[in-house]
């Protein structure tokens, strides 16, 4: 938008004839006229001198006056000029502004678009994903389970006796089979926590309890490496935590599989649960599985808990694995409002601490 | 199959043919007589006929699934008392809570037991 009106204000000042000039000239023009007139008339020197000399006084008068009026004018079209030229200064710098806004604004809704899209073609994505892993481990699962259970027929001699040497390849093939399976419940269990379908079921747990229950399940495993597994339990009662037992049997269970996994021959695996309640502001009970197992690097700590990351000497010792047992556990601890972290010496050992709330009446 | 009168009756409802064979297989050597159906018809069709004692029952089968067979089970008034155990790949939280709600002894996920478990369970259901 233009404003051209300043132009013509400011001008208006200066372009104007002086009016003294031009009245100057009206006065001396209109006396020459008078005294032409008086003389052709005749009329005598007395009268003449009575008629010019008040007319000429007022023609001068005027003079004056008009030539103040005028000042003032002028000096009135100045301030306006100024204040005009001050105003369209205001105007282009706020036309500026205006015109800074509509392009943000239009970047705003460019970005808007490609976000929103953007955010449509993840939703897809994950939605693919979701309906992908779901179907492919159920239908993984069956084909799976007649292969372990024609192995564990085998192995149970249903199908016939077999030689030691075939018992030992079947008893191989078999825990493949366990292996595979586990790998496929995991890949079902971060499906379960990313679609946030999983509502935990809290319950007054008893933790000593539900330890010895996981625990009980990894006796052949740790036997197998002559691993001493100990459960270091209370010596005093400790109250009932508030748990989902099967989301936190998860937890123990990874913890506990990574343990003895990476514990080399004849190591120990300790659990133990510690009172937190003094320490924290909520009311806790911390539980430690420790072990004499490889440990994890300085380095790599801290992306231990992220999806799908091994440790490089965990690969080493294990090549199979998916690495998500403490990605999902940290999100299981930490809808149960606690929390998860560990200490380790390279070589040495690891141990995982978390803490669960303490079950409130 | 010859059945004498002292033999429990288990239906075992299961698409798969392997699956169903070594099932069947492992339970007719605990001297259960055992039926099969192939999918959700055939064991609607079936079970009024041979009054199981326990139906083993999958989920994910060809035409009715096996919540449509549960549902149809527990509202015939001859059939709604027999003990059902879901035996399936299927064992998402929200499966869980559907078969329960409909009224099932167990859920056993196939992978995670073997056929030694699912006789366990059955033997303390029906001796």
């Amino acid at each position: 938008m233009e404003i051209p009106r300043h132009v013509h204000l400011a001008e208006l000042g200066r372009k104007t004839l002086n009016p003294l000039v031009f009245w100057g000239i009206i006065t001396v023009v209109l006396t020459i006229v008078l005294i032409l007139i008086v003389n052709a008339a005749g009329i005598q020197s007395g009268v003449y001198l009575l008629f010019l000399v008040p007319v000429v006084a007022y023609l001068v008068i005027m003079g004056f006056f008009i030539t103040y009026v005028s000042k003032l004018n002028k000096e009135r079209n100045r301030l306006l000029a100024d204040q005009v030229r001050t105003e369209s200064t205001k105007a282009e710098e706020f036309q500026k502004l205006n015109h800074e806004l509509e392009t943000y604004a239009k970047q705003l809704f460019d970005k808007d678009f490609e976000l929103t899209f953007a955010n449509k073609r993840l939703q897809n994505l994950e939605q693919a994903k979701s309906k992908f892993v779901s179907v492919t481990t159920h239908q993984l699962r069956t084909p799976l389970s007649a292969i372990k259970w024609t192995f564990h027929m085998l192995l149970q001699g249903s199908l016939g006796p077999t030689t030691p040497d075939q018992h030992n390849f079947i008893e191989k093939g078999f825990e493949s089979t366990q292996r595979m399976i586990a790998i496929i419940n995991d890949l079902l269990n971060v499906d379960y926590i990313e679609a946030d379908r999983s509502d935990f079921n809290f319950l007054s747990v008893d933790l000593p309890k539900l330890i010895d229950g996981i625990l009980f399940e990894f006796t052949n495993q740790a036997e197998s490496k002559a691993i001493k597994l100990k459960f270091d339990k209370p010596k005093v009662n400790l109250p009932p935590v508030a748990a989902d037992p099967i989301k936190l049997g998860i937890v123990l269970e990874n913890l506990l599989d990574n343990a003895v996994k990476y514990t080399p021959q004849n190591g120990q695996v300790t659990v133990s649960i510690g009172d937190a309640r003094m320490n924290s502001a909520r009311s806790n009970l911390e539980v430690v599985v420790s072990d004499t197992g490889i440990g994890i690097s300085e380095v790599e700590g801290s992306k231990i808990f992220h999806r799908f990351f091994r440790g490089s000497n965990a690969i080493k010792v294990q090549t199979d694995g998916t690495g998500l047992g403490l990605f999902i556990s940290r999100d299981i601890i930490e809808k149960h409002g606690g929390a998860i972290w560990f200490e380790s010496i390279l070589g040495q050992g690891t141990k995982f601490h978390f803490t669960i709330p303490v079950f409130q009446k | 199959m010859g059945k004498d009168d002292n033999q429990k009756i288990i239906l075992i409802v299961e698409d798969d043919e392997f699956l169903r064979s070594l099932t069947a297989k492992r339970l007719e050597k605990e001297n259960y007589h055992i039926e099969v159906a192939v999918d959700g018809e055939n064991a609607i069709s079936t079970v009024e006929g041979i009054k199981p004692r326990l139906i083993l029952l999958d989920l994910l089968l060809p035409g009715k699934d096996g919540f449509e067979v549960l549902k149809k089970i527990r509202s015939t008034e001859s059939t709604k008392g027999i003990p059902v155990i879901i035996f399936s790949n299927l064992g998402q939280k929200e499966d869980i809570e559907k078969a329960k709600a409909l009224g099932v002894e167990d859920f056993l996920i196939k992978a995670n037991f073997t056929l030694d478990d699912v006789v366990e369970k059955i033997k303390k259901l029906i001796g």
